[in-house]
């Protein structure tokens, strides 16, 4: 275990940063499943702004903690969102530059032919996914979609050029500035999960001035969106060993086209999912706290897997009693993931009255005799 | 909606002469590239344009349908052929289209999203998930799609109208919508001009090039009487120029194109042409025109007098403003000369930055050439 010493970041001004301001910086942090150090420092600092201490582990994961008023030692709630994001990876290099990629992560191919990119390289490189222009199409062309190992990457730069300067296995994100759409909500590739982690944040910092009887420690985890397993949310848990653990991810926002169930609506608050990965008290917990403080939620059925570090966290240990919530987020997995930053606030502060109202004593395993 | 009358200026000094010819100008390029003008309404770029031209050109007045209508005398000492617009040399028309291909904002629903249409040949399939500029208000939308979560494979090998697709500009409600933005509002992609080695990376360069190549040109008194049109509609059926040409009524005319590089991986060297980098692009033939084989080969004579590469177009693909200037009044003799461009019609388009400075200098000498010897 790596720790390292508390890093005062406070003074930089973070610590008046709106949560647009925090959306715009997380989501600008690169990094795919197993390429996350490329922003572990910013992660860290994050934290750090409100954290009492920030340690980070051998596998990346990033941990800030809050220590409760309880006495020792005192019961452990895990915050968890991963800070892992859908990317590519430079696979090959063609005859002319041209580059492929293989992805990390779910994309539907359709959303990506024209849009921009950066490829890590030192220094980055701008690319576009290569389209052919209507008046080159044959007739009937434009009627089927490109599969993805058909996309390639331009660069517009000579085939020496691109073999300096760009190595087989260089990470490659989608490159899109926030936009800001109307009632503040933005759009922009990443929010899954920097929505997330913009909540681990906000609610580290209603913590630090409302200490909970419990340690609370919000966890910036690894390799979720890659693999069978989410690497992260189940290594973190186990050294943790944590009472309850709960996932910050995002929740499918309201879209046209969708089947009622499987969306929220986006600026409804955060989604309180139920189901075989959520445990039921947690659960209840979690929506009497969103009823005493006052915050709008929705229910999100999910009745076997959850779809997040949630899935891992509570088979990790000795077993874990687990909670979900969703920030709501429309069109998932592409370069414009719109949330609205209300939401985000709304999440947190659900999270900071929950946390802040755990009983000293409870315990996940009940002892009955 | 479109400014009519005379916005003319007289230039005033002495012609500052390039040994060279006359330089391409990058910030023109840049600024027209960053304005929004979709078929039908050009006037953002339309007013760069007159920034930039109207303290170098004699006439300039903006006609009915909108096209943008520059005139030049020759330098004193210039051609000698006393005939012409303005007695002297054969009279020249060089053209350049100010539209680009987007959207309109045909439908406001209850629930806020937009639906648009097209305007101009755009494929449906590069605008899922794709960022666009709105209206003038500087108000931003995103083409929705539904996550990959939700689909199925099968949904993913479908291809979705652009009928079908719908804007989100963050709105619930329809009464929400409208007081960011109006129905029939034209709609960009947001797209900001860069540069990296000798690549600009840009949208709508075709033809704002042409544009900036024009601009460029007459920023020094040409050798033959010039007409300088930026031409609206093209991307809608080549009609601006089509009445500019009657107006003008040119000796001849020479279009200035932004146009479409074959080069894609796996093409064939047949297929890959023209390409980007490769010099001025001269077309033969296209679906529109058959470029007049005199001015061709005068272009490709004066290309290789002066060592500028050229290249040529692939026959039978696409159409231009010349077609149109060819048929007008009596025939006019007209040829193209473009830059190649990737990815065309799209939010991101590649050039060449050496390109369009080749195509300022094969005109520039052409104009030359042609004061000297057309008959």
């Amino acid at each position: 275990m790596e720790k390292r010493a508390t890093r005062p970041a406070r003074g930089d001004g973070k610590d008046e940063w709106s949560t647009d301001e925090w959306l715009r910086h997380l989501t600008a942090l690169p990094g795919v499943a197993g390429h996350e150090h490329i922003s572990h420092r910013a992660i860290e600092d994050a934290f750090g702004v409100f954290a009492d201490r920030v340690e980070r582990d051998r596998i990346g994961n990033v941990y800030g903690w809050i220590e409760g008023t309880g006495t020792a030692p005192r019961p452990r709630a895990m915050l968890a969102a991963h800070t892992d994001r859908i990317g590519f990876l430079i696979s090959r290099i063609e005859k002319g530059g041209y580059l492929r990629v293989v992805a990390v992560g779910g994309f539907d191919p359709r959303t990506l032919p024209a849009k921009e990119v950066v490829i890590h390289a030192k220094p980055p490189v701008v690319a576009v996914f290569g389209t052919k222009p209507p008046h080159l199409q044959k007739r009937g062309e434009a009627e089927k979609v490109t599969p993805f190992e058909e996309l390639y990457l331009d660069t517009g730069l000579p085939e020496a050029v691109v073999r300096r300067r760009v190595p087989v296995g260089t990470l490659v994100m989608l490159r899109q500035k926030p936009v800001g759409l109307l009632k503040s909500r933005l759009a922009s590739p990443g929010m899954d999960d920097r929505a997330g982690v913009a909540v681990l944040v906000r609610t580290l910092q209603a913590l630090r001035s409302r200490r909970p009887a419990w340690d609370v420690i919000a966890v910036g985890t690894v390799e979720e969106e890659d693999g069978q397993i989410c690497l992260g949310a189940r290594t973190s848990a186990e050294r943790l060993r944590p009472e309850i653990g709960i996932a910050i991810d995002v929740s499918h926002g309201d879209m046209p086209g969708t089947r009622e169930g499987d969306t929220v609506p986006l600026g409804g608050g955060p989604a309180l999912c139920m189901g075989a990965n959520i445990h039921p008290v947690v659960f209840e917990g979690l929506r009497g706290a969103a009823r005493s403080a006052g915050v709008p939620f929705s229910v999100e059925v999910s009745p076997a897997s959850s779809g997040t570090d949630a899935m891992d966290i509570q088979i990790a240990s000795l077993g874990v009693a687990t909670g979900v919530l969703g920030v709501p987020c429309r069109y998932m997995h592409t370069g414009v993931e719109v949330v609205e930053p209300r939401d985000v606030d709304r999440t947190a502060s659900l999270l900071a009255h929950y946390l802040a109202g755990l009983e000293p004593d409870w315990r996940a395993v009940e002892v009955l005799k | 909606m479109k400014a009519k009358g005379r916005v003319a200026t007289k230039r005033g000094g002495a012609a500052f002469r390039r040994p060279g010819g006359a330089r391409f100008e990058e910030r023109f390029l840049e600024s027209f590239s960053n304005a929004d003008g979709p078929s039908g309404w050009e006037a953002p770029v339309r007013e760069l344009v007159v920034e930039a031209v109207r303290d170098h050109v004699d006439e300039l007045s903006v006609d009915a349908m909108g096209n943008l209508v520059a005139h030049v005398s020759p330098a004193r000492g210039g051609a000698k052929a006393a005939r012409g617009k303005r007695g002297r040399g054969p009279h020249v028309m060089l053209c350049a289209h100010m539209d680009e291909v987007g959207f309109m904002v045909t439908a406001v629903e209850k629930d806020g999203r937009l639906r648009i249409r097209k305007v101009g040949g755009i494929d449906p399939r590069i605008l899922l998930g794709q960022v666009v500029r709105v209206g003038t208000n500087g108000a931003r939308g995103v083409v929705g799609v539904l996550p990959a979560h939700l689909l199925t494979n099968a949904d993913m090998t479908k291809v979705t109208p652009i009928e079908d697709l719908f804007l989100d500009i963050g709105a619930s409600s329809r009464e929400e919508a409208l007081q960011a933005i109006s129905l029939g509002d034209l709609v960009a992609f947001d797209t900001t001009y860069e540069a990296w080695g000798t690549v600009r990376k840009g949208k709508a360069f075709d033809d704002r090039v042409g544009c900036a190549v024009l601009a460029s040109l007459v920023q020094r008194r040409p050798p033959v009487p010039l007409t300088a049109v930026w031409a609206v509609q093209e991307e809608i059926g080549l009609r601006g120029a089509a009445a500019a040409a009657r107006r003008v009524s040119p000796d001849l005319a020479i279009v200035l194109e932004g146009t479409a590089s074959g080069e894609t991986p796996g093409a064939s060297p047949e297929e890959m042409q023209p390409r980007m980098g490769g010099g001025p692009t001269l077309t033969v033939q296209d679906r529109s025109l058959m470029a007049d084989a005199r001015l061709v080969e005068l272009l490709e004579r004066t290309a290789k007098r002066w060592k500028i590469p050229t290249q040529w177009k692939r026959p039978g693909v696409g159409g231009t403003d010349a077609g149109r200037i060819a048929l007008s009044g009596a025939g006019v003799p007209a040829a193209v000369v473009s830059v190649a461009c990737r990815y065309i019609h799209a939010p991101a388009a590649y050039l060449d930055i050496r390109d369009p400075q080749r195509v300022v200098d094969l005109v520039w000498h052409a104009l030359g050439a042609i004061g000297k010897e057309w008959t």
